[in-house]
């Protein structure tokens, strides 16, 4: 499995969030990364990457709530990490559909969003955590 | 200068190899010693108060091993996804040391990574090579900036 319990932040909302992520991340990769021919794979991955979409903007707002509820200092900064990501997918959603899904491009956005969310779980959240539990 | 970027290049690497992988065997080398045929490059181009780019040398067989790490799947080739996700490694690392070096009123954004050739014909103010030795495999950063 993907997740680690060191991911962990203490929040169950926020947690149980990440857990989904992770969990829909690694259907993606392993769908992407099958053998069967790209014609197969293509409803499942195009299935996935609009959940993507939904979902990782709820879980966004709900993160961003609760470091407003802690009155996290890097709330601003963090969000701009959001706001990035979120720009990225819709944009790349477009130039997919309008390569008429194309595998190379996936492939690569694959590889980023893999290595975009352990990073930003792993490290960018960690930091909400490590906030809230010096704030006590 | 040319120490302080150094530095700041190997602690955020060594950082992401930790928090990003687990890798906590992290070491900087001789320049010299890194050799490798086989790699993939991507430059992360600087601009503001220092203008240039960073290049990330990859071997192939280091980028295999991170996104097998990361997957968890088995990766055998370089492939969009595996270049791909070694250019985001790449691209956080350069973030993360902007964000550390704008604390002491250096302030540079940086450009979407690239793949792109080693040579390069300008000369630069600050050119010097962080080579980094980890439990799963080697790379080199080569820092190439001018203070605008
Ligand atoms: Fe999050
Ligand atoms: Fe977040």
């Amino acid at each position: 499995m993907l997740w680690k319990e060191s991911y962990e932040i203490g929040v169950p909302l926020i947690d149980a969030q990440h857990k989904e992520l992770f969990r829909r991340v690694e259907l993606f990769l392993q769908v992407l990364r099958s053998e069967v021919c790209w014609d197969e794979k293509v409803q499942k991955v195009n299935e996935t990457l609009e959940f993507m979409k939904g979902y990782v903007v709820e879980h966004f707002r709900d993160e961003e709530e609760y470091q407003q509820s802690i009155g996290y200092p890097g709330y601003e900064a963090h969000k701009q990490l959001h706001t990035g990501m979120v720009e990225y997918v819709l944009e790349f959603s477009k130039k997919y559909e309008q390569s008429n899904n194309d595998e190379q491009l996936i492939q690569q956005f694959g590889g980023k969003l893999l290595a975009w969310l352990i990073n930003h779980v792993a490290a960018e959240d960690q930091r909400i955590a490590d906030y809230a539990k010096k704030k006590g | 200068m040319k120490d302080i970027l150094y530095k700041a290049f190997f602690d955020a690497t060594q950082n992401a190899f930790k928090l990003m992988l687990n890798i906590l065997e992290v070491s900087d080398h001789p320049a010299g010693d890194f050799k490798c045929d086989d790699e993939v490059d991507i430059a992360i181009g600087v601009t503001g108060d220092l203008q240039g780019k960073v290049i990330y040398r990859y071997p192939v067989s280091t980028s295999l091993n991170i996104v097998n790490i990361m997957s968890g799947m088995q990766f055998d080739a370089v492939d969009a996804f595996v270049t791909s996700a070694v250019s985001e490694i790449a691209n956080i690392i350069s973030g993360n040391v902007l964000t550390a070096l704008s604390e002491n009123d250096m302030n540079c954004d940086i450009l979407p990574p690239e793949q792109c050739k080693l040579d390069d014909d300008k000369k630069y103010d600050i050119n010097t090579s962080c080579h980094i030795r980890t439990a799963i495999g080697e790379i080199c950063l080569e820092i190439r900036l001018n203070r605008a």
